[in-house]
């Protein structure tokens, strides 16, 4: 039997007719036979019928028999024909092996850059939140439009009034919680321990509805004075402390030297309102109006609502602005508290990462396209040698379809095995990530690598696969084919080849320029951010931050450990100076207070523009290296029975004293005369990028609160003496819970953590970018001088000027990067508008920045052209013309 | 017809087959012929089973068939063996013998 090239399939109608007729022409020679033995005609069919069996069955089954193996062996021509494809694809990998190692190694990283800025992505914009129905849940703000605070937060008072004026919010709830900063001391079993500790009202588990990993949420009655000694743990702190034993819950434990029963745990995945973990959830009634003050002037707390079904957040939002300003006229000494913002929860949460991470999302899919168009480049010119060994295989009866089919398998092959490398760079790459930036991405306690992502990843590698495989293949179907084989010695690469890479060349550098503006913004606008002077010296300074117990229940016992703990510190070798504050930069704004309650000559009358109170030891200002501009900082004689002192900084001063020095004058605060002893430098107490507020500085020997931040100047690695200084503190009061050891630059470097993180990737993406891009043009002129020897030679040999050759080379070379420079400057100018809230202290539009990439470009494309055009010059018109 | 002829053992059809088809092309019909002239008369396998058996060697790759002209002149379809049926056929011979040789060394000890 003849073997065709490939069998034609058989229907299953036409197997179903063979095995009849098979079987027919049986059945007709045994009653053929039977006739001639003598058997009546008309009983012969049925006796042949009888001695053959089962007819019915045996049709049935050889039918199937036969289908059956019709289908195995179409299978196997499948089979095969893949087999044979991955066979070619490999051997042809391996026989270019540096084309394949350029294209896996720029494939592992366009595709690993994209694992890990999609997983990122993923756990922190694409998780669900931890709540129920959580898109009915939103953040509502206070809004003081005339003191341009747009979100504010409420009152107790105030946000009492909201919950019961409201009619389309089913439940609203609040909280006081700043991270780092809201805390509870926890005693009794293993070592003190200050808590992060989020302060809740009622309302705040019936907004949210979280699930507990143990026990229950706070009941309503748990927010009554009375009965409020209950307490909420967090399952990290279940873990680390309790052993994650369910038998905690009902138990009593020891929080600010009171008992508190223990009635839930929360999920690991429930953290709200703290973006990684939070220990505790306690009422904020435990601590009453001595400790917090809640006069309705007081703004503190932030709200949240669950709203009724179908009511939207800007229904809403008119519904609590109409009441806040209702309460506003109502109460005068709350001015211009007449507003409202609401946002959904979601967008509070991550709206302020949202926005970075998409630029890298966008930055990372270019990355990716660059490094397909480069491929794909690569795969053209490498097709271009080939094409006739593919004319040949179509020559000898090899399909279109097959050859297309075979080169998709080519780049299919290698974009898995890049996207193998990829995933592994990405695994690596995301651990580098929650390494350095994890505390500044919301939920990345739930970064990894698992299914889905690799999920993503297969589908990015299949897309650059096809991407890239698909010009060539298109190519390689079209009619050139048969021309290459007639065409002369050499399969060169005909004029649409070199059109479709010289376009790929132009995408790309416009990509690339793309890239490199948006990262020269990124790095730029961090380099501003750190060149920002915090006004204050941030190297060689241990912070140790605590809270006074409230075993210390009078002002002099307060005032006498106070001192006593800083007087211990100052003993220890290697401190130069030891000050104390409240509230440090970053962590904190010390109290909101306005200059009308501050009795601060105001500008204007009802001047509510907030003013810092902040309540300092002496020595803060050296130990902290603010310098003091005018009068004195506070000295250890500014004590309870001295009289009442006060500092301010240079832009109280200025707004409050223009053109005068303050100190010297008096404020009457009620019954008691302050006087204004010195004037100290600016800080940036809000972190870098705010703007510096008017500040007032309490002595705290005069006028102590719990919270102590102190600052330790030493010389050489403030580390070096944390445990001495802590000891210190120990030897004063065994039982004095820490919150938080650490140097001031530390402090300050988690405040740019997140700008330095996008910096960081954005600088990364760039350089792929630009060295991609350089690559492209390098790979694309080489190759065109290779293909172009004899013409060169001939031109050469004919006297053709040095200077000729190059100019052909290298003017093809910046034709190009011109052509992509122009389309890529349009795009950069229209895409890293999207930037502007990422950015500081540089416009997206920036010229300077636009110039500078432009100049680095075709700087580098110059080079990458320089090199080829160096070869041509090279070429001797003699073996160039002898060769082939 | 003289004699009963002898039920066969399963499993014997296929090795006829593959034997019969060794020395010649042939159709079904033919095949149960050449079987039952070759063990005059002893042997017969039903029509039935021949047929269910030649489709499974074919699927198997023992056979294989293509369609002729009979000698009656009508259309019918010719088996063939195939090399790896003949493989089949030898070792299905051998492993015959050693069952037939074992099933007589119990009947009839020597």
């Amino acid at each position: 039997m003849p073997k065709a090239f490939r069998f034609p399939f058989r229907s299953r109608t036409s197997i179903a007719a063979e095995v009849d007729e098979e079987l027919e022409f049986h059945l007709a020679t045994v009653a053929a036979r039977l006739r001639d033995e003598g058997w009546p005609a008309a009983d012969a069919d049925a006796e042949a019928r009888r001695r053959f069996g089962n007819v019915e069955h045996t049709r049935d089954y050889c039918r199937a028999e036969d289908l059956r193996r019709e289908r195995e062996k179409h299978r196997m021509t499948i089979v095969d024909e893949i087999k044979q494809d991955l066979r070619y694809a490999f051997r042809g990998l391996r026989t270019t092996p540096g084309f394949t190692l350029i294209a896996l190694a720029t494939l592992a990283i366009g595709i690993g850059a994209n694992t890990a800025i999609f997983s990122v992505v993923r756990a922190v914009l694409l998780e669900p939140l931890p709540f129920a129905t959580a898109d009915r849940i939103v953040r509502v703000w206070d809004t003081n439009s005339s003191a341009g605070i747009e979100e504010g937060t409420f009152s107790e008072p105030d946000l009492i009034d909201v919950r019961a004026a409201s009619k389309l919010a089913e439940v609203i709830g609040g909280f006081f919680f700043a991270d780092g900063q809201t805390g509870i001391d926890l005693t009794g079993d293993g070592s003190p321990e200050r808590l992060s500790a989020a302060l809740v009202t009622p309302g705040f588990f019936e907004t949210l509805r979280p699930r507990t990993a143990a026990g229950r949420v706070l009941a309503a009655d748990e927010y009554e004075v009375g009965h409020n000694r209950s307490v909420v743990l967090g399952y990290g702190l279940w873990q680390r402390r309790f052993g994650g034993e369910p038998t905690i819950v009902g138990k009593t434990i020891t929080l600010n030297g009171d008992p508190f029963t223990v009635v839930g745990v929360m999920r690991p995945e429930f953290t709200y309102p703290a973006a990684q973990t939070l220990d505790v959830w306690l009422p904020l009634s435990y601590f009453g109006p001595d400790a917090i003050g809640r006069a309705r002037p007081l703004h503190f707390i932030s709200a949240i609502a669950r709203l009724e079904p179908g009511v939207t957040p800007e229904q809403f939002r008119t519904e609590i602005a109409g009441i806040t300003a209702r309460l506003s006229r109502s109460y005068p000494d709350n001015p211009g508290w007449d507003n409202a913002t609401v946002r959904t929860i979601r967008e509070s949460i991550v709206g302020d990462v949202e926005r970075p991470l998409l630029v890298l999302v966008a930055a990372v899919a270019m990355v990716l396209l660059i490094t397909c168009v480069n491929i794909a480049s690569l795969l053209l010119a490498r097709a271009s040698t080939r094409q006739r060994e593919l004319a040949v295989r179509a020559a000898l009866g090899a399909g279109r379809s097959r050859i297309v089919r075979q080169l998709l398998t080519e780049s299919l092959t290698l974009a898995l095995i890049g996207g193998v490398l990829g995933a592994a760079l990405g695994y690596l790459a995301v651990r580098a990530l929650v390494a350095r930036g994890g505390a500044e991405l919301p939920g990345a306690g739930a970064l990894h690598v698992d299914g889905v992502v690799l999920a993503f990843t297969f589908l990015v590698s299949v897309f650059a696969g096809v991407f890239f495989g698909a010009m060539p293949a298109a190519r390689a179907a079209g009619p050139a084919l048969e021309r290459s084989l007639r065409a002369g010695t050499r399969g060169s690469v005909g004029g649409t080849g070199r059109r479709m890479r010289s376009a790929l060349v132009v995408v790309e550098v416009a990509l690339a320029v793309v890239l490199a503006a948006g990262a020269s913004l990124a790095t730029k606008s961090f380099a501003r951010l750190l060149a920002v002077n915090p006004g204050f010296q941030t190297s060689s300074a241990l912070v140790v931050r605590m809270n006074i117990p409230k075993t210390y229940a009078t002002t002099e016992r307060r005032v006498d450990y106070y001192e006593g703990v800083l007087q211990a510190i100052r003993q220890v070798p290697g401190v130069i100076v030891v000050g104390a504050v409240h509230d440090l930069p970053t962590r904190g704004n010390g109290e909101m207070r306005t200059a009308e309650q501050l009795a601060l000559p105001a500008a204007r009358p009802n001047d509510s523009a907030p003013v810092q109170l902040h309540h300092a030891s002496p020595d803060f200002f050296k130990a902290m290296g603010i310098p003091v501009r005018s009068g004195r900082e506070f000295a250890p004689s500014d004590r309870l029975d001295a009289p009442a002192v006060f500092l301010v900084n240079e832009t109280a001063a200025k707004r409050f004293w223009p053109g005068e020095n303050p100190v010297g004058k008096v404020l009457h605060l009620g019954s008691t005369a302050v006087q204004i002893v010195g004037v100290v430098g600016d800080i940036r107490q809000r972190g870098l990028t705010e703007a510096v507020e008017p500040a007032v500085y309490v002595s705290a020997m005069q006028n102590t609160r719990s919270g102590m931040s102190i600052v330790v100047r030493t010389t050489g690695d403030p580390m070096r003496i944390a445990g001495t200084v802590r000891n210190a503190i120990w030897s004063v009061d065994r039982n004095q819970p820490i919150a938080e050891v650490t140097t001031l630059e530390q402090m300050l470097g988690g405040a740019v953590a997140r700008p330095r993180l996008l910096a960081w990737l954005l600088g990364i993406f760039g350089f792929i970018g630009l060295l991609l891009g350089a690559l492209g043009i390098y790979g694309l002129l080489a190759f065109a001088v290779a293909q172009r020897r004899q013409e060169i030679g001939v031109r050469t040999a004919l006297g053709a000027p040095r200077s000729a050759v190059l100019k052909l080379v290298m003017g093809h070379g910046m034709a190009l990067t011109i052509g992509g420079v122009i389309v890529g400057t349009l795009a950069a100018s229209v895409l890293t508008r999207q930037m502007q809230a990422v950015l500081f202290g540089i416009a997206p539009g920036d010229v300077s920045t636009f110039v500078e990439v432009i100049g680095v470009l075709i700087g580098t494309a110059l080079l990458a052209s320089w090199m080829p055009a160096r070869r041509a010059l090279a070429i001797d018109p003699v073996t160039a013309l002898r060769a082939d | 017809m003289a004699r009963e002829t002898l039920g066969l053992v399963q499993g014997t059809v296929d090795v006829l087959i593959l034997k019969t088809l060794s020395w010649k092309t042939l159709h079904g019909y033919g095949i149960a012929e050449l079987i039952r002239e070759r063990s005059d008369g002893d042997l017969a396998v039903e029509d039935a089973a021949l047929y269910q058996a030649l489709h499974r060697l074919e699927r198997k790759g023992f056979v294989e068939s293509e369609w002729g002209i009979s000698h009656t002149n009508r259309r019918a379809r010719f088996y063939s063996i195939t090399s790896e049926g003949r493989k089949q056929l030898r070792t299905e011979l051998v492993e015959l013998r050693r069952y037939v040789s074992a099933l007589f060394r119990v009947l009839e000890p020597a």
